[in-house]
C-alpha cells in the first residue's frame, strides 16, 4: 500500500519537474517530452527521471540553448544517464567554466563528454589535491613566489593519459589523476612538483621562441634545463634533492629504450651520481652535463649546446619524443612555460605619430565634465553557493550587489514609537585594563591600602579595613545585523491585519536598532532580493558606526518589496561583513515571512539546503544566526536551515516587534 | 657608584653582532641622554643589544618587563611597614634615576598608558621624577638613561602609546640580521657548524615570507638559537625544527604542514 502511495508521490514529484521545465523553456520541454519513451527505457525508475529533469532544468535556466540541445543528444549517450550525479558534477562544471563564453558553453554541452567526472580515481585524487592547496600555497610563497594560483587541469576523459603538471606565470595546474604513485607518496610529489616550479620561476629564463626547433629538440633542451635549475636550487635548500630523488626510478629494465625512456634515465643520471647508467647516448649527456656545470651553471649558452647534441645522436639513432610524451619523472612540468610557441615581433607596426597629425584643443574651451553616467559604481562580491545533491561548494556561484551609498537627502518621517527593551543582563567579561581598589573582599591585596591601615592602626584611628583589590569587568560588545527579507512577498498583508509585512519588520528593526545601538552593542540593518544567482541585491540602510538618524530611518522608511529570497547568498554577505568587525558576540538577525526561493531554481530544496550550509559557516566563524518568521508553516524548512532553536515562529503579526526584543536579548545574553 | 645598583653590573660581555651602525648611534643618543626606543620582531636581538651596551658602556642595568598589571607604584615604589613604622621604597625606575643606571622598559606598550606617563618628566629638559606620596622631586642622576623597548608588528592592532608619549624618544629599529650574519650568530650562539646553521637560517627565512599571510611572525633567530642547541644534543633535524621552530610558531594545520616542508627542502624528507 505504502509502496503504492510513494509511487504515486514519485509521479507527482516528477510532473511537477517537467511543468516548471515548460515555465521555463519551451523548446527543451518539447525536446525532453520527444524522448520521453526513449529516457524511461534507459532510467531506473521515476526518481532518475525527476533527477535528470533537474540537471536539464538547471542548465535551461541558465543557458536555454545549451538545454535544448543536451536534451536532444541525451538517448545517445546512456552511460550519462547511469551516473546522475557525475551528469549533474558536469553540468554545473559546463555552467561555471564557460560563465561569460556563449559559444564554448554551447559547445561544451553539445558535444563534450559527460562521463569526465565518472571516475572514481580522479575524483579521490583531485579532492585529495584540493584538501592540500591551502598548505601548498603556503609552500609556494616560502619560495617568494605570491603571485601564482594552484587549480586542478581541466577534466578529461578516464580512458586518455593525464596531462603533466603546468606551468604559467600565473597559475599552476595539477593534474586530476595521478598515475603511479603511492597514496603515501602524493604530498611529497605536491611538494616536488612545487618545489621545482619555484625553481624554474627563479632561476630559468621563461617564455623564449620556440622558432622552428623540432618538439624532440625543445623536450631535450628541456630536460637538461630542468637538470640545470634543479642543480642550481640544491645549492640553496639541500633537502629539495632527496625529495626529487624519490621519485626518480627509472632503471634500464623499467625505463626500456625507446627515447622517453632513455629521457627519464638520463633525467636520474643527471640528478643522481650514484645511479650508473651504461647507455652510451646517456653518459654522453651526463658527461657534458658534468662539465658545462663545473665551467658555469648559468651560462644557458652551453646546456643549450647540450640538448641540441643530444637531439641530433637520437636523430641517429632514428629516435623520436612521441606526441604523449610527459617529462619524466612525474613531478615535472610540461615546460611549456620555457617556450614561446607563436612570438609576436611588433617592430613594424608600430605607429609613429607626428605632431602635425594631433589636434590641439584651445586653453579657454569649456570642457563638458566628465559623464559618469556609463560606469557602474556598484560593489559585486561573489560567494559559493552548496549543492547538497553533490556536497560540493559551486565557487563563485552568486553576485551580490550593492549600491553606493547614495547622497540623496530623504524627507524625515516623525519618529515612530518605540518600546525600550531591558538589556541590562548581558553578560560582563574580565577586563584586566579596569582595576577596583580598597574593596572589602577581592582576589588579592591592595598593598596600598594595608599601608595605610597599618599607618591608621598605629595612630590609634579606626583603620578602614578595606584592603583587596580585583579586576574589573566591562560589559560585553557585540555586533549585530538584522538581515530584513524585502521580497515581493514581503508587501502583502499579514494575515488579520492592515500592515505589510515588510511593515512589521521594519518595525521590529526599528525596535531592535532604538532598543540595542550604543558604545558596546553596534546594529547595522541590511536588507535584500534577489533576481537569480547573478543579481542579489543587498543594501545597507544603517551601517554599523553610523547613527540611527534621520537618514538611516529615511532609507528604511523607503525600503519596497520586490523579486526574490536566496536567503544562502544573503547571510554569506553578512557573515563576510560581520567577520571583518571584533566584537565578542557577532549574531545575525534574519527576517522573513517565507521560504527561500529564486527564479532560477526549481528543486524544493536546493536553496534551503544552501541556506543551512551559510548558518554552519557563519557559526564556525563565531557568528550565531536567528530567524523571525511570520510563516506559520516555516516549521518544515526554519529548522533545517538554522537549527533547532534557533528560530522563532511569530503567527501574531502585532507580536512579532515584541519577540524581536525578546529574541535578540535572548542571543547576546548567553 | 653606589652600592645600591652594583650589583646590575654586566660583568662579562654579552654576544653581539651589529646590524649596521647602531652600537655608533645608540652611544651618541647616550651620550646626549636622549631616551630611546628599540623597535623589531621579537627574538631579533633588540635585549641582547641593550646589554651589549650596558656592558659597552659600563652601566649597570635594571630591566623591567612591563605587563598590564603593571601600577605606577610598581615602578617608582612606595611605603612599606618596618618596626618602627613605614619606609619609602624606591621602585627600579627610582632607583635608576637617583643613583644612575640605565632603565629598560621591556614591551613597554603592554603597560597600560596612564602608568607609562610618569616617565614624561623624566624624559624632557626637566628630567626630574615626582614622587607625590612622599612630596619629593628626584633629579635624575647625570648617568641615568630611559630605553624601551616594543614590537610594533602584532601588538599595535589593540595596544599603542600616547603620542604624547612617543615623541619623546628616538628610535632604532631593529629587523632580522642578513643571512651570513644571522648564521654566523646561531653557530657562535648554539655551537652548531655553520653548514647546519645555514639550513636553519634558510627555513626561517622562507617562513618569514608567509608574514601577514597567516603567521604574525615568521622564525626569529632565537628560535634558531633553540633549535640549534636540540641538534647539538643529538636530537635529529626534523625533530628539534619541529620543537623550537615549527610547532610553536602556529595552530594552524595547512601552516604547520607547510613549514615543515620548508624543513624537508633543507634536511630532505623525513625518514
Amino acid at each position: 500500500m505504502s509502496a503504492l502511495r510513494n509511487h504515486y508521490q514519485v509521479e507527482a514529484a516528477l510532473e511537477n519537474r517537467l511543468r516548471s521545465l515548460r515555465d521555463v523553456d519551451e523548446a527543451t520541454y518539447s525536446v525532453v517530452l520527444a524522448c520521453m519513451p526513449a529516457l524511461e527505457d534507459l532510467a531506473k525508475d521515476a526518481t532518475d527521471l525527476a533527477l535528470l529533469i533537474d540537471v536539464i532544468a538547471l542548465v535551461a535556466v541558465e543557458a536555454p540553448d545549451c538545454s535544448a540541445s543536451l536534451a536532444t543528444r541525451l538517448h545517445s549517450i546512456p552511460e550519462a544517464l547511469s551516473d546522475l550525479e557525475c551528469l549533474r558534477k558536469w553540468a554545473v562544471h559546463g555552467l561555471q567554466r564557460y560563465k561569460d563564453q556563449a559559444v564554448q558553453r554551447l559547445f561544451f554541452f553539445s558535444y563534450e563528454d559527460p562521463s569526465i567526472f565518472s571516475d572514481q580515481r580522479t575524483e579521490i585524487d583531485s579532492a585529495q589535491f584540493i584538501r592540500r592547496r591551502d598548505m601548498l600555497q603556503s609552500y609556494l610563497s616560502g619560495f617568494g613566489v605570491n603571485d601564482c594560483r594552484l587549480e586542478l587541469h581541466d577534466p578529461q576523459a578516464a580512458k586518455l593519459l593525464p596531462p603533466s603538471v603546468s606551468l604559467s606565470r600565473e597559475i599552476i595546474r595539477f593534474p586530476r589523476r595521478l598515475t603511479d604513485v603511492m597514496a603515501n607518496q602524493r604530498d611529497a610529489l605536491f611538494r616536488a612538483a612545487i618545489a621545482h616550479a619555484a625553481a624554474h620561476f627563479r632561476h630559468s629564463k621563461l617564455l623564449r621562441p620556440a622558432g622552428a626547433r623540432h618538439p624532440t629538440l625543445l623536450a631535450l633542451i628541456s630536460l637538461v634545463e630542468d637538470a640545470r635549475i634543479e642543480h642550481l636550487m640544491v645549492k640553496d635548500y639541500p633537502g629539495l634533492h632527496a625529495l626529487w630523488g624519490k621519485f626518480h626510478t627509472a632503471t634500464r629494465e623499467s625505463a626500456g629504450f625507446d627515447l622517453p625512456g632513455l629521457a627519464a634515465r638520463l633525467a636520474r643520471a643527471l640528478h643522481d651520481p650514484n645511479y650508473h647508467d651504461k647507455n652510451a647516448w646517456v653518459q654522453s649527456g651526463l658527461e657534458l652535463f658534468t662539465e658545462a656545470v663545473q665551467r658555469d651553471p648559468y651560462d644557458q649558452k652551453a646546456f643549450d649546446s647540450i640538448g641540441r647534441k643530444l637531439a641530433i645522436s637520437a636523430e641517429k639513432m632514428h629516435q623520436h619524443m612521441p606526441e604523449n610524451y610527459r617529462p619524466a619523472p612525474v613531478y615535472r612540468d610540461d615546460n611549456l612555460l620555457l617556450w614561446d610557441m607563436n612570438p609576436v615581433y611588433q617592430d613594424d607596426d608600430r605607429v609613429v605619430v607626428s605632431l602635425k597629425d594631433v589636434q590641439f584643443r584651445d586653453l579657454e574651451e569649456d570642457i563638458s565634465p566628465t559623464r559618469l553616467m556609463d560606469v557602474d559604481m556598484r560593489r559585486k562580491s561573489f560567494y559559493p553557493e552548496w549543492d547538497h545533491r553533490l556536497d560540493v561548494l559551486r565557487d563563485d556561484w552568486v553576485t551580490v550587489i550593492e549600491p553606493p551609498l547614495s547622497a540623496i537627502r530623504y524627507k524625515t518621517s516623525p519618529k515612530a514609537r518605540t518600546t525600550k527593551v531591558d538589556h541590562q543582563t548581558q553578560r560582563r567579561v574580565v577586563d584586566r585594563a579596569i582595576r577596583l581598589n580598597k574593596l572589602a573582599e577581592g582576589d588579592e591585596l591592595d598593598l596600598n591600602a594595608i599601608v595605610d591601615n597599618a599607618i591608621d592602626m598605629r595612630s590609634g584611628t579606626q583603620p578602614d579595613g578595606r584592603i583587596f583589590r580585583r579586576h574589573g569587568r566591562r560589559r560585553k560588545s557585540s555586533a549585530i545585523v538584522v538581515l530584513m527579507d524585502q521580497s515581493q512577498s514581503t508587501e502583502r498583508y499579514a494575515t488579520g491585519t492592515f500592515t505589510t509585512v515588510l511593515d512589521i519588520e521594519k518595525s521590529a528593526a526599528r525596535l531592535v536598532t532604538n532598543a540595542l545601538h550604543s558604545n558596546e552593542n553596534r546594529v547595522a540593518l541590511h536588507s535584500f532580493s534577489s533576481n537569480g544567482r547573478h543579481q542579489v541585491h543587498y543594501q545597507t540602510l544603517k551601517d554599523f558606526d553610523e547613527d540611527f538618524g534621520a537618514e538611516p530611518q529615511a532609507r528604511l522608511d523607503l525600503l519596497r518589496g520586490g523579486m526574490s529570497t536566496r536567503m544562502g547568498a544573503a547571510l554569506r554577505h553578512a557573515s563576510a561583513t560581520l567577520s571583518a568587525r571584533s566584537a565578542d558576540y557577532k549574531v545575525i538577525l534574519m527576517l522573513t515571512d517565507g521560504q527561500p526561493s529564486d527564479v532560477d531554481v526549481l528543486e524544493d530544496d536546493y536553496l534551503i539546503a544552501d541556506a543551512s550550509h551559510a548558518v554552519l559557516c557563519a557559526s564556525a566563524q563565531g557568528i550565531k544566526t536567528f530567524c523571525l518568521t511570520l510563516d506559520r508553516r516555516a516549521d518544515a524548512y526554519v529548522q533545517k536551515i538554522f537549527g533547532m532553536r534557533n528560530y522563532l515562529i511569530a503567527d501574531d503579526a502585532n507580536a512579532f516587534a515584541g519577540y524581536t526584543g525578546k529574541a535578540i536579548i535572548k542571543l547576546i545574553s548567553n | 657608584m653606589s652600592n645600591l645598583i652594583k650589583p646590575y653590573l654586566i660583568e662579562t660581555e654579552p654576544y653581539y653582532s651589529a646590524q649596521g651602525d647602531e652600537i655608533k648611534i645608540f652611544s651618541a643618543a647616550i651620550e646626549r641622554g636622549l631616551p630611546m626606543m628599540v623597535k623589531g620582531p621579537t627574538g631579533c636581538g633588540k635585549t641582547r643589544f641593550i646589554e651589549h651596551m650596558a656592558w659597552r658602556l659600563k652601566r649597570p642595568l635594571i630591566t623591567m618587563a612591563c605587563n598590564e598589571d603593571m601600577s605606577a607604584s610598581d615602578l617608582v615604589g612606595r611605603f612599606l611597614l618596618d618596626a618602627q613604622g613605614t619606609v619609602w621604597h624606591d621602585g627600579p625606575l627610582t632607583l635608576a634615576v637617583r643613583y644612575g643606571a640605565i632603565c629598560y622598559l621591556d614591551e613597554f606598550v603592554e603597560a597600560r598608558q596612564d602608568t607609562t606617563v610618569v616617565i614624561h618628566p623624566l624624559t624632557d629638559h626637566r628630567r626630574i621624577l615626582a614622587l607625590d606620596k612622599r612630596g619629593e622631586i628626584v633629579r635624575a642622576h647625570p648617568d641615568f638613561r630611559l630605553i624601551v623597548s616594543y614590537n610594533p608588528g602584532y601588538q599595535s592592532a589593540a595596544k599603542d602609546m600616547k603620542p604624547s608619549t612617543r615623541q619623546r624618544f628616538g628610535a632604532i629599529n631593529f629587523d632580522f640580521l642578513p643571512r651570513a650574519q644571522e648564521i654566523q650568530v646561531v653557530a657562535h650562539e648554539s655551537k652548531i657548524s655553520s653548514e647546519h646553521a645555514e639550513r636553519l637560517v634558510r627555513v626561517a627565512e622562507q617562513s618569514r615570507a608567509l608574514r601577514g599571510r597567516g603567521l604574525d611572525e615568521g622564525i626569529s633567530t632565537r628560535m634558531l638559537v633553540h633549535a640549534a642547541g636540540l641538534m647539538v644534543e643529538s636530537i635529529s633535524a626534523h625533530d628539534a625544527c619541529a620543537i623550537a621552530m615549527v610547532a610553536p610558531l602556529t595552530d594552524d594545520p595547512d601552516l604547520h604542514a607547510a613549514l615543515l616542508g620548508f624543513v624537508e627542502a633543507q634536511f630532505g624528507p623525513k625518514e
